[in-house]
């Protein structure tokens, strides 16, 4: 069971929105993440909390190839390890100290992560990519019957602003849930602003469902 | 059940200089407190109905919920008829009363957190000091702590290798001794007392005896501000909020060993209020 | 000019924050505002009758309004950070100085709550405060489909200034900025300009500087 709820590809992110040498906070089911694209532009996830003393490392930033911890300067690797903690820059830290990486990967915009690996790429949406990523308060359901579209798979497909638009999913609580947009690719700049309002119309809707829920 | 180590420990609940006759609720270890200033000079605090024991000392008043059985500590340096007394105002975090005092204790993160300031990232190393649970006081001590910083004080005209001392007296209060820039020899004192409001959320009240003829109180008061308030936004994010004292669930260092110290004497006094004991 | 100015004070960063951004030298008079009330006192009193920071004064001009001494500095020193001739970009820097109030109102409110012990209905504040995130991330993120960064034109304004402070420290309120993906790139856009101070609650980008461990882990 436990294997497969985590070796499942979430949505988490819109790729454009991680700058090169910048780091994100963002959620799986299993719990906050940090997602961090290096100086060279490889993309890498891991747990959201330093090993040394637990501070959220989605506040941390990214040098070259390494994400560092904003409170003591920790620096790890893309394979999750311990590189150089400051306070003792002589010493090399032993292999032990890991932040725990994870599996990310990019489609349609999107940016995908697990807690284990799955077996399977994520959702393909032909000819569409990320809009943007807003977060509702209110429960999948509420969304969907907000919106009244139709449920894809894990993705509720609906039409928004006049485009065939893809929303996917992910719920960060009964009542919470991070929202990922698909359009058409190539789109003229008009159109999108108007998805973007349609979506943020979607957003009242469905938390106005939910509270008379 | 709160055990009596942490119902007859000292905790500050207000500044004296801010006392009101009408009453003031507070939080102290979950419950509802009122704490009573009177023009009389005799503050009180009362709980359920129950008057507390109380002691004004260090511009602050003190309360405990249970019957203490030691004396609130003294901190004799503070006496000196030179030094400026320093009431820095409270502050509100959430994080657990244990964590504040431990982040306090810790200057390894000088150069990340008070960039410029007490630290550099040019400089970001810890050289070895000595760490003792002081026996005979019940204390823990560190002491020939060193480190480079950019501006030590207010006071400190440029950047210089500080020597710092640091002693817990009780679970949630912390004192540092540190290299007092216009006078050799002297130590500045700067205090971190801390209240208990739950085992997530405390108020952090800030207090200093310094050697400063120069700076303009207010100045004084701003740069513990500012020292504090760049604290919080870590303090606030931590996980878990309640300070792990299981051993597996963070990694120290040698630079960490007061940490280790604090969280060991915590451990020994069963000292559990804003604590972890098991990792989960 | 004298800035009366209080450390932990967002309003007070800003003229901070736009003097160092234009290399305009400020003379700082420390205002025990917490714990000390001084703001409340007379003798700030006769200067500003509302009993609040900022407050500048330069010759006999007494300037008590922060988008108004934002505007007062930039014209000075830093026409360009300031919308002039194009009516829509006038409209809107009014409009986001205007907005910069219901930032402070709300987010700046429940900080106070959260932080000093100030009264205050916080659940109201943060709902305000959120309302007002959520209108800015909508803008900026048309903005950016636009290819624009900052809030009005171009170039970073008054606007931004006037908004960045309150909206970088509403965590301060437990209000989390993780939902806003286009705030969070707007806040690194202006936290790597040239001149750019911190204040506390709002760390610098440690990235920009030199890495001091760059030869260790190449």
């Amino acid at each position: 069971m436990a294997i497969e709820t985590e070796a499942r590809w979430v949505p988490i992110a819109v790729s454009c929105d991680i700058l090169d040498g910048t780091v994100i906070p963002a959620r799986l089911p299993t719990g906050p993440i940090a997602v961090w694209r290096s100086a060279s532009g490889s993309l890498y996830a891991n747990g959201d909390r330093c090993p040394h003393r637990g501070m959220r490392l989605s506040q941390g930033f990214v040098r070259g190839e390494t994400l560092s911890c904003i409170y003591h300067g920790w620096r790890f690797g893309a394979d999750g390890a311990c590189q150089k903690i400051p306070a003792h820059p002589k010493v090399s830290p032993p292999k032990t100290i890991n932040c725990g990486p994870l599996p990310v990967t990019e489609a349609n915009g999107v940016v995908w992560g697990a807690a284990t690996s799955p077996v399977d790429a994520p959702d393909q949406f032909v000819g569409h990519d990320a809009l943007r990523s807003l977060v509702v308060a209110a429960s999948t359901d509420a969304i969907a019957s907000a919106c009244e579209g139709e449920w894809v798979g894990e993705a509720i497909a609906v039409t928004l602003g006049g485009q065939n638009t893809i929303l996917l999913l992910n719920p960060y609580g009964p009542a919470e849930v991070l929202v990922i947009a698909l359009v058409p690719r190539g789109l003229t700049a008009p159109d999108l602003v108007r998805v973007s309002t349609a979506l943020e119309a979607l957003r009242r809707s469905a938390e106005a469902v939910g509270e008379a829920a | 059940m709160t055990p009596d180590s942490v119902r007859n420990a000292w905790y500050p609940v207000g500044l004296l200089s801010d006392l009101n006759p009408d009453g003031k609720e507070s939080l102290l270890l979950g419950e509802t407190i009122t704490i009573f200033g009177s023009d009389m000079g005799e503050p009180r605090v009362e709980c359920g109905g129950r008057g507390l024991p109380v002691v004004p000392r260090f511009g602050h008043l003190w309360t405990s919920l249970g019957a203490p059985d030691k004396d609130l500590f003294t901190i004799p340096e503070a006496d000196h008829p030179d030094r400026t007394l320093v009431d820095v105002g409270v502050v509100r975090v959430k994080c657990s009363p244990l964590r504040a005092v431990e982040n306090f204790l810790d200057i390894a993160h000088f150069p990340f957190v008070h960039t410029d300031i007490l630290g550099a990232e040019s400089h970001p190393e810890v050289s070895d000091y000595q760490v003792k649970i002081r026996d005979d006081v019940d204390e823990v001590w560190a002491t020939k702590v060193e480190f480079y910083q950019p501006q030590a004080a207010k006071s400190a005209g440029g950047g210089i290798m500080t020597e710092y001392m640091y002693r817990v007296p009780t679970p949630t209060c912390s004192i540092l001794y540190k290299t007092c820039p216009p006078r050799p020899g002297e130590w500045d004192v700067i205090a971190l007392f801390v209240q208990p409001l739950t085992e997530d959320l405390c108020d952090v009240w800030p207090w200093m005896a310094l050697f400063d003829d120069e700076s303009a109180m207010t100045d004084l008061i701003h740069f513990q501000q500012l020292i504090f308030l760049q604290d919080r936004s870590i303090l606030e994010s931590q996980i878990p909020k309640r300070l792990p004292l299981d051993p597996a669930m963070e990694t120290p260092t040698r630079a960490d060993l007061t940490s280790v110290a604090y969280r060991r004497w915590l451990k020994r006094q069963n000292y559990t209020y804003g604590a972890q004991l098991v990792a989960g | 000019m004298i800035l009366y100015d209080y450390i932990l004070s967002p309003s007070c960063y800003k003229l901070r924050l736009l003097a160092s951004l234009l290399d305009v030298p400020l003379e700082l008079r420390a205002v025990d505002f917490h714990p000390g009330r001084e703001h409340k006192g007379a003798a700030l009193l006769a200067l500003n009758p509302a009993g609040c920071l900022p407050i500048l004064v330069d010759g006999d001009l007494v300037l008590t309004e922060s988008a108004a001494i934002l505007a007062y500095l930039a014209a000075q020193s830093g026409p360009n950070w300031l919308a002039d001739g194009d009516p829509q970009a006038i409209a809107l820097q009014q409009q986001w100085l205007s907005f910069s109030h219901r930032l402070a109102e709300a987010l700046g409110g429940a900080r106070l709550v959260e932080m000093l012990h100030f009264d205050g209905d916080l659940e109201a504040l943060q709902s305000d405060g959120i309302a007002a995130l959520r209108e800015l991330e909508a803008a900026l993120f048309t903005r950016r489909i636009a290819g624009g960064t900052f809030l009005v034109g171009d170039m970073p304004s008054i606007a931004d200034i006037a908004c960045f402070p309150y909206v970088a420290l509403a965590p301060d309120g437990s209000i989390s900025l993780d939902p806003y993906p286009s705030i969070r790139l707007w806040m690194r856009a202006l936290r790597s300009l040239p001149g750019f101070i911190e204040m506390p609650g709002i760390h610098r980008l440690h990235e920009l500087a030199p890495d001091p461990f760059a030869k260790d882990l190449s």
